[in-house]
């Protein structure tokens, strides 16, 4: 490797890692991520189909965001692309993902374009910055390496400057972190279990303390009860070292636990955004009514569950008007027409695109749309849930 | 679990040596008879006496006896007498197993390390402008080995006289360890070595191209990607689990190197096993036949031993599939 790509102390990378703006005198933005007018097309010229159009939305420092939507509904592909993970035939068409990391030494921030950004810019960025945990950890890890080659090589990589029992230390306190024993650096993948798979690759995506760390299903493949350890140890850790976290998931009620702010991707596109837990008292858009319906809740009263008719739509034949008019409960005619929007309620600041809540529209918005789905869940009743 | 395939191995080794020493012996009619007609008349006693042992014949003892003989002499490497060489088939196997495995090994491994380097780069670059390698090399492989040789010495050798041709050293020079003989097997050796490689590398090539293009898109390389490492290293996550199949496949070629070489033999003139064999079994010369399918066989399996060794080293799902 060459002296140029260890960027982290080379003063002259900074120069060419194409910082956004001088950073430094303003006070440092609360926000980690801005992605603004976010599309992302699959494919070129008669063969293309946008998966992810016109997206924006921001992250705070030390937040979660839930990303939450049927497959197919894009929420991976934008993430993907946001971290420029994005394989062929995927294309950011347009939009900007600014990503802004706190300098080392306190002072002000760095800002970085991702979807401007080089291959040396995003290296640099990679890992030390932004990290991601995917669905399947026994994909994710090299079968043919054991746990300690991967920890060794992302340390020897970003860190140049650690001797070889530094690493080792590092490894093992990050495996303690996640609650497992240091003897499981010497296995490969295949030997652990997959909560223990799981487990390696979140303390693998925290053994730089990124900024930022991407989720994309990180608890899918896995069991019930692993499920809800590794949401707890989630919790737990962004508490103790403070980074951000982008949460993909189809489990809205799993959403609900983590995330401080939920959006609700339909068809490539945002249709609700919310706090988590007035998302999941109170939705506004039917997709997201229908999500909570597929689920079983995690607290509370059973209820039937009803899902969403129809599948999921083929991006290449969206319905005219609104994407989801054609599995709507509650469709009416200006669906079918004109596509809605995401626009702000007057309430809490959360949005949605959907004609039923267009101010001063004649429409009458259901029950289901317009109060609170229960009781709201307060810190009470969560606490003798948990203890239950 | 190791010892369990060495003694699987040596139970495999043992059944071929044992019909290598049955076959001739339930041969119909009498071969030795045939032989020493074909012979007509030329032949000295004591050839005579070598042909009826190697068969079996003349000798008063039992078939387990005689078993038990012939074990003794394999194990002290006395395989008998060629009949028509007149010489021991050790001493004669001696002579050209080193050329065979020189040439054809260093050939295979060459080609093998080759292809797979182009195949790596190919299956990582995969749709640009190297990928016009392909038909290159798969033509080279589609000609049949004789004709590209053939050609190779005719316009190579004969006419630009850019290789020496025939032969695996020049008449001028005497064999010894010297760097002058070496540097003139080396110089003969060119030419039979480079065809040998170009018409064998687009296998190599492409099986490793197409396990790279399914292991690029594999998740653990997306993660070397977000890990921020170096292209190099990126790519050396996806070749480590890509060549595995070739390592698998390069064990099999190995195994064949003793044996598979007739057409580079005829054509180059070259002193190998495979010339031999063609000699031994031209003149039913069984002592010789025998001789060396028992070295075929016994490098098939030394190469096989290898190479699950070497797998098992490589990949590590296989350990605990086979401890199950």
């Amino acid at each position: 490797m060459s002296a140029l790509e260890r960027s982290d102390e080379s003063p002259q990378v900074d120069a060419l890692a194409a910082p956004v703006g001088p950073a430094e005198k303003e006070a440092p933005s609360p926000f980690v991520l801005d992605v603004h007018d976010f599309s992302v097309d699959y494919g070129v010229g008669t063969q293309m189909v946008t998966a992810v159009r016109d997206v924006n939305f921001s992250l705070q420092r030390s937040k979660v965001l839930g990303v939450a939507g049927e497959s197919g509904s894009g929420k991976s592909t934008l993430v993907y692309a946001i971290t420029r993970l994005l394989r062929a035939p995927g294309v950011i068409r347009s939009g900007s993902a600014i990503l802004r990391v706190a300098l080392p030494d306190g002072h002000g921030v760095e800002e970085f374009d991702l979807v401007q950004a080089d291959e040396r810019t995003l290296r640099r960025v990679r890992w030390s910055h932004v990290s991601v945990v995917l669905q399947s950890a026994l994909n994710a890890l090299n079968p043919v390496l054991r746990i300690r080659r991967e920890f060794d090589e992302v340390l020897k990589t970003h860190r140049a400057s650690m001797t070889k029992t530094q690493r080792r230390e590092r490894s093992v306190e990050l495996l303690r972190m996640v609650g497992l024993s240091e003897d499981r650096l010497d296995r490969f993948p295949h030997e652990l279990s997959g909560g223990q798979r799981q487990r390696v690759m979140i303390a693998l995506a925290l053994a730089l303390d990124p900024d930022l760390v991407i989720m994309d299903e990180p608890t899918t493949a896995l069991d019930v009860v692993t499920q809800r350890e590794i949401i707890n140890e989630l919790n737990d850790l962004r508490s103790r070292f403070g980074f951000a976290m982008i949460f993909i998931t189809h489990d809205l009620s799993l959403l609900v636990e983590l995330a401080d702010d939920i959006v609700v991707m339909y068809a490539g596109a945002i249709v609700e955004r919310a706090s988590a837990l007035e998302l999941y008292d109170a939705p506004r858009h039917p997709y997201t009514l229908g999500l909570l319906n597929s689920f079983p809740p995690l607290h509370g009263a059973r209820q039937e569950l009803t899902g969403i008719p129809g599948s999921p739509p083929d991006l290449a034949q969206l319905p005219a008007g609104c994407s989801f008019s054609t599995r709507c409960p509650f469709v009416m005619e200006r669906c079918r027409r004109e596509s809605p929007t995401l626009i702000s309620l007057d309430d809490d600041h959360r949005q949605v695109a959907c004609w039923l809540h267009e101010p001063g529209a004649s429409a009458t918005v259901p029950v289901e749309l317009s109060q609170r789905r229960r009781a709201a869940t307060s810190d009470s009743d969560l606490a003798t849930a948990e203890s239950k | 679990m190791i010892a369990r395939r060495l003694a699987l191995y040596a139970l495999t080794a043992w059944v071929a040596i044992t019909v290598n020493f049955l076959l001739p012996r339930m041969m119909p009619g009498n071969p030795v008879q045939t032989l020493i007609g074909k012979l007509q008349g030329q032949v000295t006693s004591q050839e005579i006496r070598a042909i009826r042992l190697s068969f079996g014949m003349g000798i008063h003892q039992g078939l387990f006896a005689q078993y038990f003989t012939y074990l003794g002499q394999l194990f002290r490497g006395n395989l008998g007498v060629s009949i028509t060489l007149g010489a021991p088939v050790s001493a004669i196997l001696h002579e050209s197993v080193p050329w065979t495995v020189g040439l054809i090994g260093l050939s295979t491994l060459i080609s093998f390390a080759l292809g797979t380097l182009l195949g790596a780069m190919l299956g990582w670059t995969r749709g640009s402008r190297f990928d016009a390698l392909i038909p290159t090399a798969t033509f080279f492989q589609a000609i049949p080995y004789f004709f590209l040789g053939t050609v190779m010495l005719l316009i190579f050798g004969s006419n630009l006289h850019w290789f020496p041709v025939l032969g695996a050293y020049s008449q001028n020079v005497t064999p010894g360890w010297n760097w002058t003989f070496i540097a003139n097997v080396i110089r003969y050796g060119e030419l039979p070595l480079i065809s040998i490689v170009l018409s064998s590398v687009a296998g190599w090539m492409l099986g490793m191209r197409n396990m790279m293009i399914t292991m690029v898109g594999e998740d653990f390389v997306l993660m070397a990607v977000a890990k921020g490492l170096p292209r190099r290293k990126v790519i050396m996550h996806a070749a480590r689990n890509a060549v595995l199949p070739s390592i698998a496949n390069l064990s099999l070629a190995i195994g064949l190197v003793v044996s598979g070489a007739l057409l580079v033999e005829l054509v180059f003139n070259y002193p190998g096993v495979g010339d031999l064999l063609l000699q031994a079994v031209m003149n039913e010369d069984y002592p010789l036949i025998q001789g060396i399918f028992l070295v075929i066989t016994l490098t098939v399996l030394a190469a096989n031993l290898i190479a699950d060794v070497v797998y098992l080293a490589l990949d590590p799902r296989t350990r605990t599939e086979a401890a199950v």
